[in-house]
């Protein structure tokens, strides 16, 4: 029976796994309820909750290819341009729902990469990764499972190869080959939701050739097997979600993290390896799933609706809203943020049938996309931060408001109008904080910048995808360099 | 007022809204303003309620991005904006009238 929980159900299922997970240098025994990690739970569970939601579930479901059934998008393989472009309707949704990164993007890319990759190697090799692959995915779609997908490598020295760093854990690789399966070391780096999920897919990071053979493997792991370790990144502010439900957080409800995940001699049964030592194919796992991710990035139009609603509410609060400059500078966010949008819809519409089945989206659109989606948000978030005023920087804290000593102070002189209170005024720009430079810069602006690759990857594929030898026969042709079929 | 089944009663609209990713207007708000207004002459059902009389197709924007050919029902009323909100109210309210 296939079951689409809801976020307590999540919850609940997050509980029983025996995570091992670190943080400012000791264990955390209780995952799901520590401060810090607790809101990037909430922002995962939002996906489930939102499956549940009439207003919301034509966006958030699917239909399984696999069994018929309604089931999670984000558990989903895309069967047609119109799930693709749902795909990218859904990651704005979200995004404007809860202003962080929600973290379940990444394994539904990896899904639908390795759907494709999977029957690709077995029609030269004849092998039954796919089968494996598509047993794999009943399990996750009959789950609801959160997957993490898993591809950047440490990587040590970026000029070296992955068999030439001086030590070979710096990409993952296989360690031991068993009857039963593989034994795997090394480690995945920037992990989103790595502790929300339930399960790990683990993929090479760049193109392997022969010599990096024992590199290119694919694999996927319940999160808690024997051997995995997660070491939690800091973000910047987060401690202030120790300090209790104060507006210093900006965003009340949601956040994300990234781990470090350690995989130290760990066994992968071979019903869950998906690539093994097929380098010629690392190429193509990583570019579809690289197109799909960066499609993914659909996100941050959803965090920019918020942004740019938060710069419009604190301009009204400060009175500053009907100054020209002020409305051109909104339309600005505006324009910039529906452009990411246009991106992330066009390179869907354009998606195509792959051989296995599985639609893939436009990988020269979803690159340009991606490209546009490395700037837009920092010059939104400018903005944003032109609007606010420098109080978002140098407003005292929630306690501060609330002191009876110098309470009075803070609200007489952070007031700006009578018909709004200093609070607001402090909540509202306390969120643009938490956006543009707090916990969810984070995703809003270094993942923008990284995430999916840096800006430089995108830029060779688009070097590499354009026709360019089209662009130059039409110009010649129109000059009279060369003959063609115009209109004489 | 009758029924689709011909039986004197209330009329049963089922509602099937888009994903609502960049809504126009709040679809959520106009489907309960709508219920308000047309008080008891209107239940809202479950899309796939063998009683529905009608299916109410509520988007976000003229997009209209719903499969409207998978839906249980042929007969439709369509929102896609406060003005067709204002019109279906109106129709409603004439029919549970007479
Ligand atoms: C918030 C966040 C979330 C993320 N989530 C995930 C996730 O869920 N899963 C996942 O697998 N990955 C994730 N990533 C990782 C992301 O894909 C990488 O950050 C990205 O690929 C860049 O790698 P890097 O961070 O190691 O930077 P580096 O590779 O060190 O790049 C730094 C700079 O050096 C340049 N550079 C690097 N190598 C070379 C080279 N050989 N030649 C020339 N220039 C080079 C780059 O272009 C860039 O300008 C996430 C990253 C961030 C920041
Ligand atoms: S109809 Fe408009 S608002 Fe609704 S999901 Fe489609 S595009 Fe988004």
């Amino acid at each position: 029976m296939n079951k689409l929980m809801n976020a307590k159900e999540y919850e609940e299922s997050l509980r029983k796994l025996k995570l091992k997970v670190y943080m400012f240098g000791k264990r955390v025994e209780n995952v799901v309820d520590d401060p810090i990690i607790r809101p990037s739970m909430k922002a995962v569970a939002a996906t489930y909750e939102y499956a549940h939601k009439p207003e919301h579930e034509d966006i958030m479901t699917a239909t399984s290819h696999l069994t018929g059934k309604k089931i999670n998008r984000f558990t989903h393989i895309h069967q047609s341009v119109e799930d693709l472009v749902k795909k990218s309707k859904m990651g704005r949704l979200l995004g404007s729902q809860t202003a962080c990164c929600f973290q379940r993007c990444v394994g539904m890319d990896a899904l639908n990469a390795l759907s494709i990759t999977t029957h690709a190697i077995d029609e030269k090799y004849g092998t039954e990764y796919n089968k494996r692959f598509l047993k794999y995915l009943g399990y996750v779609q009959e789950n609801d499972l959160t997957c993490d997908g898993a591809m950047t490598d440490p990587k040590g020295n970026r000029s070296l190869s992955p068999a030439k760093q001086f030590d070979p854990d710096l990409f993952m690789h296989v360690v031991e080959e068993r009857p039963d399966g593989i034994v795997v070391s090394g480690a995945k780096a920037h992990q989103t939701g790595a502790v929300n999920s339930h399960e790990i897919i683990v993929m090479p990071t760049i193109t392997m050739r022969e010599e990096d053979r024992d590199y290119a493997i694919s694999f996927a792991l319940p999160s808690d097997a024997e051997g995995i370790t997660y070491i939690m990144g800091r973000q910047s502010c987060d401690t202030r979600k120790l300090e209790g439900m104060t507006f210093d957080r900006g965003n009340m409800f949601y956040g994300g993290h990234e781990a470090l995940v350690v995989f130290d001699k760990v066994f992968v049964p071979w019903e869950r390896v998906f690539m093994y030592k097929e380098y010629d194919f690392s190429t193509m796992l990583v570019e579809h799933f690289a197109a799909y991710h960066r499609q993914s990035y659909a996100c941050k139009v959803g965090v920019g609706d918020v942004l740019i609603g938060a710069a419009q509410t604190i301009a009204e609060y400060n009175g500053a809203e009907r100054a020209s400059h002020v409305k051109d500078k909104i339309i600005e966010m505006n324009h910039l943020n529906e452009t990411l949008f246009c991106g992330c819809i066009a390179c869907a519409a354009e998606g195509h049938r792959e051989p296995g089945g599985t639609y893939q989206n436009d990988l020269l659109l979803a690159n340009v996309h991606k490209q546009n989606v490395t700037r837009f948000p920092y010059e939104i978030a400018r903005i944003a931060q032109d609007i606010a005023g420098g109080l978002m920087v140098t407003c005292p804290s929630a306690a501060d408001l609330a002191s009876p000593e110098v309470g009075k102070w803070v609200e007489k002189y952070y007031r700006t109008r009578d018909d709004v209170p200093t609070e607001h005024r402090l909540r509202i720009l306390r969120l643009i904080e938490n956006i543009t430079m707090g916990t969810a810069a984070v995703g809003y602006l270094t993942e923008s910048m990284h995430g999916a690759g840096s800006p430089q990857a995108q830029r060779i594929m688009i070097a590499r995808l354009v026709n360019m030898k089209h662009k130059q026969k039409a110009a010649k042709e129109l000059c009279g360099i060369e003959k063609g079929d115009q209109v004489s | 007022m009758r029924d689709r089944k011909g039986r004197p009663g209330k009329l049963k609209a089922g509602i099937k809204y888009c994903g609502g990713c960049r809504p126009e207007f709040d679809r959520v708000a106009v489907v309960k303003e709508l219920r308000e207004a047309l008080g008891e002459a209107i239940e809202m059902v479950r899309m796939d309620d063998e009683e529905a009389d009608f299916i109410l197709v509520v988007t976000g924007c003229k997009t209209a991005c719903v499969d409207v050919e998978s839906l249980p029902l042929k007969a439709k009323k369509y929102i896609s904006s406060l003005s067709d909100a204002r019109r279906v109210m109106e129709e409603l309210a004439n029919k549970t009238k007479t």
